[in-house]
């Protein structure tokens, strides 16, 4: 058993972390697209001004405002708060909130396991009275975020269940493996609980387990803590294949479509690339379009064509 | 009454899918303590619907004949899997494949959107047009046809939708109920854009199937590259057009102006919606007033194109698109001005100053700005002397979507309206949360069969809904009221919506634009240049 433990924690971290940085570059290397921004681009969404440097007369002679901190500062509260939701829709929120917040917490968690079992290695005692600050806060850091992951994720994984199945328009568009994903998430958070509960109070056997496993030493821990090591390396292999990923893409979508407000000014590189873009053949094939020949033919040289009526 | 209904229903269900009933549209406030009169919404004729499929919802925007033989259908779908293909591809849709797979990819259907959809919401809540549905649906066909989930997979994702001709025209004319406003991608906290995908699928259609609405295509950027404007207008008929404008000035106001045409080398090229010079020749007039009394150097063009801003390209077609911005471009620069600057058209300032930007490249890419930071430098400047008492009458303010939620333009011209309008109400929302007219995305000018009732009893309804509250407290049919748009467009459609339910006349409520407003104002112009007559 311990070395299946081993085994599916090392194949469930590796999976996870190459599955998804294979996305993560297949997303990043899509082409440079047309713009097509929403306003307001700009950190603070609940100000309803837009602040376009399109208000300006001339606004190719003035200087832009990036505001790149500003905009990350205001995804990342949205991450811990996701206060859009709460203002559209507080019923879905009240749910979605906790199983959110379960699901961030409980990966802060194996970090701090991690933490905790390498400060362990490295002779710093991971217990509530510890002589060492690192020790005794890494111990109450553990025990407060685990357990609050657990009974966030529960309440939030049924409460989600319950409102996708009651609420019409989310049962309509929901699908088995949605509910697949909510019965999954809730075994793993109900495990951990479970586990904590009746077998581990202090997490002192999970720290153990990870430093059986940066040792290469695999120990034994008990039933109850084993399903839930387990099924959490599971979901991590099952999870690239959901849409959990939009924890990410969700910063890429806003910096690089929702908020790309470039221009492509005369001489830049932006303009270079662009000139790249449009020399790629089109093998649309309707009548209007020159099947086979480049953007740039198909803009520039169809002109006169179309003035003739040889192609419209 | 309203039937549920199931995605899957779109192949499945033979007759018509869906029916519109002017019961079940949201109800419209009254009015001077009237109700708003309600109008049955026309229906397509027999004919109509043994020519064209409009199993959808009983209207029709593209008019789809049937297949005649089952080899038509089967080339059909092969032309359509075909299409599916290449939104995916690098070289064939580079111009939006990055927006598009993270909206296909990472929608969670929490449905936080639907309520911010207009024509969702109007219709009464219709299934199909909520802003998730057609997504769904193409990522259903997505899933089965092109990354052939195997049949575990497909059951599990509820992916097992059939390919029949019915499914893909209902698609199609779904596409086509959407305005493209994108009010419902500005309020997804993931960043998905499902108007984006409406788009997409006009795009796949057009692009390979050589499917569009007939306005939009045929009679619209076909027409535009090849006699000048898609209102058919050619370069003669714009001359003498001009002419009788400067002759119309100077019976308004006393003013003699020389409207600037094809001057080489001038600081400005301006570029008008050329529905502008047939429909609503003041506004043109207005701009001529206006730029002439702050002396600015400025010229229009008679050149085949360079004397229509629209491109419709941007509603349904990246070549097209392509081609009218690049054509624009080049009027430009054979007229070897600084810089150009769009008139009064909402879907023209997107088309060419945001969407096209990444189009012009070397000499064709010439800075290009909108009239509006333009204006509000003529009036907060003092260039131009206004007397805001001139227009002492309720004026309220509708937002083109194109210039506000997607150009982020939106004070330059309230600046304006709280300088010389003092009866200025705003319409709620506003701004970049603004409601489409209704007429956003081609819709305006679409009118065939009988589109025209769907765009003013369901996707123009809450802009409607808007203009009576703003002037819920001044009902009184002896007080004038001005709703201004300034775009050529909204106005198009903001006609039709009062024309429709006969309250433009009955109660005085007006539209126009915003140059007009500033005229009307102009100290130095002695009669009033808004003429009040509806038309």
């Amino acid at each position: 058993m311990k070395i299946l433990l081993v085994v599916a924690t090392y194949a469930g971290y590796i999976f996870i972390v190459t599955m998804y940085t294979v996305k993560i570059v297949k997303y990043l290397k899509l082409p440079l697209h047309l713009r097509s921004e929403i306003y307001p681009v700009r950190s603070d969404q609940h100000e309803r001004e837009a602040k376009s440097y399109l208000e300006s007369l001339e606004w190719w002679t003035k200087p832009r405002e990036g505001d790149f901190i500003g905009k990350t500062l205001y995804l990342i509260k949205e991450y811990f708060l996701l206060s859009d939701y709460f203002r559209w829709d507080k019923g879905y929120w009240l749910f979605l909130y906790p199983w959110h917040i379960g699901f961030i917490l409980i990966i802060t968690f194996h970090i701090l396991s991690f933490l905790g079992a390498f400060a362990e290695l490295l002779s710093f005692p991971v217990v509530a009275n510890s002589p060492s600050m690192i020790g005794s806060t890494l111990y109450y850091l553990s025990l407060g975020i685990g357990v609050t992951s657990f009974v966030a994720g529960l309440f939030g994984s049924i409460g989600i269940m319950i409102k996708r199945l009651a609420d019409e328009k989310l049962r309509d568009y929901a699908t088995p493996l949605n509910y697949f994903t909510y019965f999954f998430l809730l075994a793993v958070f109900l495990t951990g609980l479970y586990s904590w509960y009746f077998a581990d109070p202090s997490f002192h056997e999970y720290r153990a387990f990870w430093k059986g496993l940066i040792t290469f030493k695999p120990i034994d821990v008990q039933m109850a803590a084993s399903v839930h090591i387990l099924l959490f390396a599971l979901l991590l292999i099952y999870l690239p294949f959901t849409r959990s990923l939009h924890y990410v893409t969700r910063f890429f979508g806003f910096f690089l479509i929702r908020w790309d407000d470039k221009p492509n000014l005369r001489g830049s590189k932006l303009e270079k690339e662009i000139e790249g873009f449009l020399e790629r053949k089109v093998t649309w094939r309707a009548p209007h379009v020159r099947h086979g020949k480049s953007w740039r033919q198909n803009a520039v040289e169809t002109f006169h064509q179309d003035q003739k009526g040889i192609r419209l | 009454m309203k039937k549920p209904l199931k995605i899957e229903d779109m192949s499945k269900q033979t007759g018509q899918l869906v029916e519109i009933e002017t019961e079940d549209l949201m109800p419209l406030p009254t009015f001077d303590g009237q109700p708003i009169k309600k109008v049955q919404l026309k229906t397509t004729t027999e004919e109509q619907r043994k020519q064209y499929d409009c199993s959808l919802d009983g209207f029709s925007a593209l008019a789809i004949p049937h297949p005649k033989t089952i080899q038509d259908e089967e080339e059909f779908l092969k032309r359509f899997l075909s299409g599916l293909g290449k939104l995916f591809s690098k070289e064939d849709n580079w111009t939006f494949l990055q927006p598009l797979v993270h909206s296909l990819d990472y929608c969670v259907k929490c449905q936080l959107c639907s309520d911010s959809c207009p024509a969702y919401i109007a219709s009464g809540k219709q299934e199909i047009y909520r802003p998730t549905f057609r997504p769904e649906l193409l990522r259903r066909l997505i899933n089965k046809y092109l990354k052939k989930q195997n049949p575990l997979i497909a059951k599990l994702t509820r992916s097992e939708t059939e390919l029949n001709f019915r499914l893909v025209a209902r698609l199609a004319e779904l596409a086509y109920r959407c305005t493209l406003c994108r009010r419902c991608a500005q309020v997804c906290p993931i960043g998905v854009d499902n108007a984006l995908i409406s788009r997409e699928i006009r795009k796949l259609l057009s692009q390979e199937l050589g499917i569009a609405p007939r306005e939009i295509h045929e009679l619209g950027t076909v027409q535009q590259l090849r006699v000048g404007s898609s209102t058919g207008m050619t370069p003669k008929a714009l001359e003498n057009l001009i002419s009788f404008f400067e002759e119309e000035i100077e019976e308004r106001t006393g003013k003699k102006i020389k409207i600037p045409v094809d001057k080489e080398g001038a600081d400005m090229l301006l570029l008008h919606n050329a529905g502008e010079f047939l429909s609503w020749p003041e506004n043109i007039e207005a701009f001529a007033i206006l730029l002439d009394a702050a002396r600015i150097d400025w010229t229009l063009s008679t050149e085949l194109v360079g004397y229509d801003a629209v491109n419709y390209g941007v509603w349904y077609d990246d070549i097209q698109l392509a081609k009218i911005a690049v054509r624009h471009a080049q009027v430009a620069k054979d007229l070897k001005v600084k810089k150009i600057n769009v008139g009064e058209c909402g879907h023209a300032h997107k088309a060419f100053i945001v969407v096209a930007d990444r189009v012009l490249t070397g000499d064709l890419n010439i800075p290009r700005e909108s009239a509006l930071p333009l204006l509000e430098d003529l009036v907060c400047s003092d260039k131009i002397k206004t007397d805001p008492g001139k227009n002492s009458f309720p004026v309220t303010l509708h937002d083109p979507c194109n210039i506000v939620r997607l150009m982020g333009i939106t004070e330059p011209q309230r600046r304006i309206l709280r300088k010389i309008c003092p009866q200025f109400r705003e319409m709620e929302p506003h701004g970049v949360d603004n409601y489409c007219c209704g007429g956003g995305s081609g819709f305006a000018i679409m009118s065939s069969m009988n589109f025209q009732d769907w765009r003013v009893q369901v996707s123009g309804r809450m802009k409607l809904k808007q203009i009576l509250e703003a002037f819920q407290d001044v009902p009184n049919p002896e007080i004038k009221k001005y709703v201004c748009a300034p775009c050529s467009n909204c106005k198009g459609q903001i006609r039709d919506l009062l024309n429709y339910y006969d309250i433009g006349e009955k109660y005085n409520i007006h539209y126009g634009g915003l140059a007009e407003l500033i005229v009307n104002a102009m100290v130095d112009i002695e009669k009033p240049f808004i003429d009040w007559e509806w038309h």
